[in-house]
């Protein structure tokens, strides 16, 4: 078929192709006495609205575009301040609506460190509850809010790290002890459990609930006057909670211990032999909760008192002070996390600087959900389970930059502990526990364990969670 | 149920692999001739390819196959070997007795689990996995296309409904008949949201005809609503109740919270969903006159 239009001109071939005639602009005959063609004469200013002249309306070609603002509802008073963390942080430990289940076993001080207990459920005593609500060890993400009683698993790992944390006070020695694992696999609550099993023991805990506090630039923080090389800071705000915190959750143990050494720097004179929980009242305001925490701190760890218990320390979220914090130095240099003093603390007794003086332990565990990555640290992590294996250690890129001196010298002996996937044994004694809470509306036979067991990951436990318990089939 | 899976259940059945193969078919030469006593065992697997259209050849009778010197004898080792194949078939009915299986079960053997009893139930259809109601009122909650987020937030939902008290009965508001009793709801949390949604299901939407009612005016006519538009109604309703509820959080569970804090409020009869679903019946009832009208007549 041929084209109706012609390839070249695109004009039809019905049209008569005459002589093309060339389309002059129109001719202007120019003013007499000018010499300049019309054309070439700046083109005439539109009227300014002033010179406008009024006697003459203008309609508009269009219609006037009107926005309508949006009718804003009147919902009352908003929510105050801290409301609405507040609900975010909620954390609920019982639901009267699940079913109680006789046959688990309250917490005592040998649960978890017993491997017979493997893969059984034991519910937390409510003082215990207190103690661990006081340190922030439940965190609102977990599922306790489902269950009439908050109770765990005592896992493989448990009895592994419960068993470390009671060699290291037989030896007096100091368990140094990082938690490693995939996301959502049990890490946090393995930190509860450690701290579960210290309280039950009667240890002191201090427990840091999330590093990621001390370093993004959320609290206040001012030089110590006479640090210098590096110029330490000290965060006084949180340390006031801090203290708090281990007062609420430690009260009955340090009404106990009395000092060894008077503080005359403290506002409040703290002589010899006074307890530790007047020494802790003694910071009653942000402004003198570091000098009041360093002092309890050397309380502690004072050598010369024969018998302070053991101290558990523990971090969560350990990547978060691993790297430069969000603060700045006075020449807005960034600050590494280290020079902050109470990360420093931690830290130091990470790295087995500090002793304790009757033993103890500092769990940190990492954490993969919003945490940065640092590269020297899991370099390090993964050369020290190699070398606990006994397999070829990773050797450092020779090419890489990123790599932290100050965090390769905190990890290069700490014992590395991984939270593995459970496993079917584990789950199954899981599923039977929520199946009776009335949670899990099934049978629990070799099937659905097999199927939410391989729903989870292969037995990540909080993606069996998620498979079993928040899910639209119930 | 969609036809496909029965007209697919023969081919998989056909298809469905064996772990133990079939002693006959697969067994060496000199084994052949142990199976003999095993006779029976190969008729019932025989039976499986049945299903085949297509007659593969005739299977070689052990008992036809002529004694052979070819065949060494068997040594002490050889034969503790033979024995233990043997009893292959006896230890796998002992693991499926331990699954709570029927071992004598042609239609379980070589399947770990067995196979599923056909028809399948709807939920294990891909588009029918949960129950109807709530996979319908989950895409409603969606926004942006977004089903992954609306299922836990309904899950959240769910998870709010299990853990609060049992609601209030206001007897001014009678929840739909057949409900279970209050105390009952916060343990089933799917046939809380269920009984929420249909006790405010509207009955009728009320459609108007243009120019109808003389002068130009719109001819209001009441019309009869399915099941699951009077589901979407009142979910509707609901959500924009939700939208005007004041929220005192942030995080992700702060709508799922308000969801569910709707449909609470919708069973203890405080919720201005009620207010809704009167107005909409009462206009209903004062229209139904207008189905008389000849022109609405002949359209209907």
């Amino acid at each position: 078929m041929s084209a109706t239009n012609c390839l070249r001109c695109l004009s039809r071939p019905s049209v008569s192709r005459g002589v093309v005639v060339p389309v002059f602009a129109p001719t202007r005959t120019a003013a007499a006495f000018s010499t300049t063609a019309v054309q070439n004469a700046m083109p005439s200013k539109a009227k300014s609205a002033e010179n406008q002249d009024r006697s003459v309306k203008v309609y508009r070609a269009g219609r006037k575009m009107t926005i309508k603002k949006k009718s804003t509802t009147d919902r009352g008073k908003p929510p105050g301040p801290g409301e609405r963390k507040a609900f975010r942080k909620k954390i609920v430990l019982s639901n009267d609506n699940a079913l109680p289940v006789p046959w688990v076993p309250e917490m005592e001080a040998g649960s978890l460190s017993d491997p017979k207990q493997v893969g059984k459920i034991v519910s937390l005593p409510a003082t215990l509850q207190d103690q661990l609500r006081a340190t922030e060890a439940f965190q609102p993400t977990q599922t306790w809010g489902l269950f009439r009683k908050p109770s765990t698993l005592v896992r493989e790992e448990s009895v592994q790290l419960m068993g470390k944390m009671e060699k290291a006070v037989a030896d007096k020695t100091t368990a140094r002890i990082v938690l490693t694992g995939e996301k959502i696999s049990g890490k946090s609550t393995m930190l509860l459990q450690a701290q579960s099993h210290a309280y039950l023991n009667g240890w002191i805990v201090i427990h840091l609930p999330d590093a990621q506090e001390l370093t993004n630039g959320s609290t206040e923080y001012s030089p110590i006057p006479n640090t210098e090389n590096p110029t330490l800071y000290m965060q006084q705000n949180y340390c006031l909670k801090l203290l708090q915190s281990i007062k609420k959750s430690n009260e009955k143990i340090l009404a106990k211990l009395l000092s060894v050494s008077s503080h005359s720097e403290l506002p409040q004179n703290i002589t010899v032999n006074q307890p530790l929980l007047s020494l802790i009242n003694a910071a009653k305001e942000a402004e003198g909760a570091w000098p009041v925490f360093q002092a309890l701190w050397s309380e502690l760890n004072a050598p010369a008192a024969a018998n302070r218990p053991p101290i558990l320390l523990s971090l969560d979220n350990l990547p978060h002070i691993m790297k430069p914090s969000a603060y700045r130095s006075s020449a807005f240099e960034p600050i590494h996390s280290h020079d902050l003093s109470l990360v420093k603390l931690f830290v130091d007794a990470l790295s087995g600087n500090t002793r304790f003086p009757s033993g103890g332990a500092v769990i940190a565990a990492t954490n993969r959900n919003n945490g940065p990555r640092i590269p020297s640290m899991e370099l390090a992590l993964k050369q020290r389970l190699a070398a606990q294996k006994g397999e070829e250690v990773e050797r450092k890129d020779p090419y890489f930059k990123g790599y932290d001196e100050r965090v390769e010298r905190v990890l290069r002996s700490v014992e590395v502990l991984e939270v593995n996937r459970i496993g079917k044994r584990e789950a199954r004694s899981l599923m039977e526990y929520w199946a009776a809470s009335g949670l899990l509306r099934t049978t629990v036979d070799e099937q659905t364990v097999s199927e939410k067991w391989t729903l989870g990951g292969g037995g990540v436990l909080g993606e069996m969670e998620r498979a079993a318990l928040l899910t639209m089939r119930v | 149920m969609p036809p496909r899976l029965n007209l697919t259940s023969a081919a998989f059945r056909a298809l469905s692999l064996r772990t133990a193969a079939a002693p006959s078919a697969a067994q060496p030469l000199s084994q052949k001739l142990l199976a003999v006593a095993a006779a029976p065992v190969t008729v019932v697997a025989r039976r499986f390819y049945s299903d085949n259209l297509t007659p593969d050849s005739q299977p070689p009778k052990s008992s036809e196959i002529p004694p052979s010197n070819l065949v060494p004898e068997l040594s002490q080792d050889a034969a503790a070997a033979q024995k233990k194949l043997q009893n292959v078939n006896a230890l796998n009915r002992l693991e499926m007795v331990a699954y709570g299986l029927n071992p004598f079960d042609a239609e379980e053997e070589g399947h770990k689990y067995g196979l599923p009893s056909l028809p399948l139930p709807s939920e294990l259809h891909k588009d029918h996995r949960y129950d109807d109601v709530l996979g319908q009122v989950t895409r409603l909650l969606m926004k942006d296309g977004k089903l992954s987020k609306a299922q836990r937030d309904m899950a959240m939902i769910l998870n709010y409904l299990r853990t609060s008290p049992p609601p209030k009965l206001n007897p001014l508001r009678p929840l739909i008949p057949g409900s279970p009793a209050p105390h009952f709801l916060p343990l089933d949390p799917v046939t809380y949201l269920r009984v929420a949604i249909d006790s405010v299901a509207p009955l009728v939407r009320i459609r108007g005809f243009r120019g109808l009612a003389g002068g130009g005016r719109n001819l209001e006519v009441p019309a009869p609503l399915a099941a699951r538009q009077r589901r979407r109604t009142a979910f509707m309703w609901i959500l924009d109740a939700v939208q005007k509820r004041k929220s005192k959080g942030s995080g992700r569970k702060m709508f799922p919270t308000r969801v569910a804090e709707e449909i609470v409020a919708v069973v203890e009869g405080r919720s201005n969903v009620w207010d809704k679903r009167a107005q909409v019946h009462k206009l209903g009832t004062a229209t139904r006159a207008n189905l008389m009208n000849a022109q609405i007549k002949n359209f209907l």
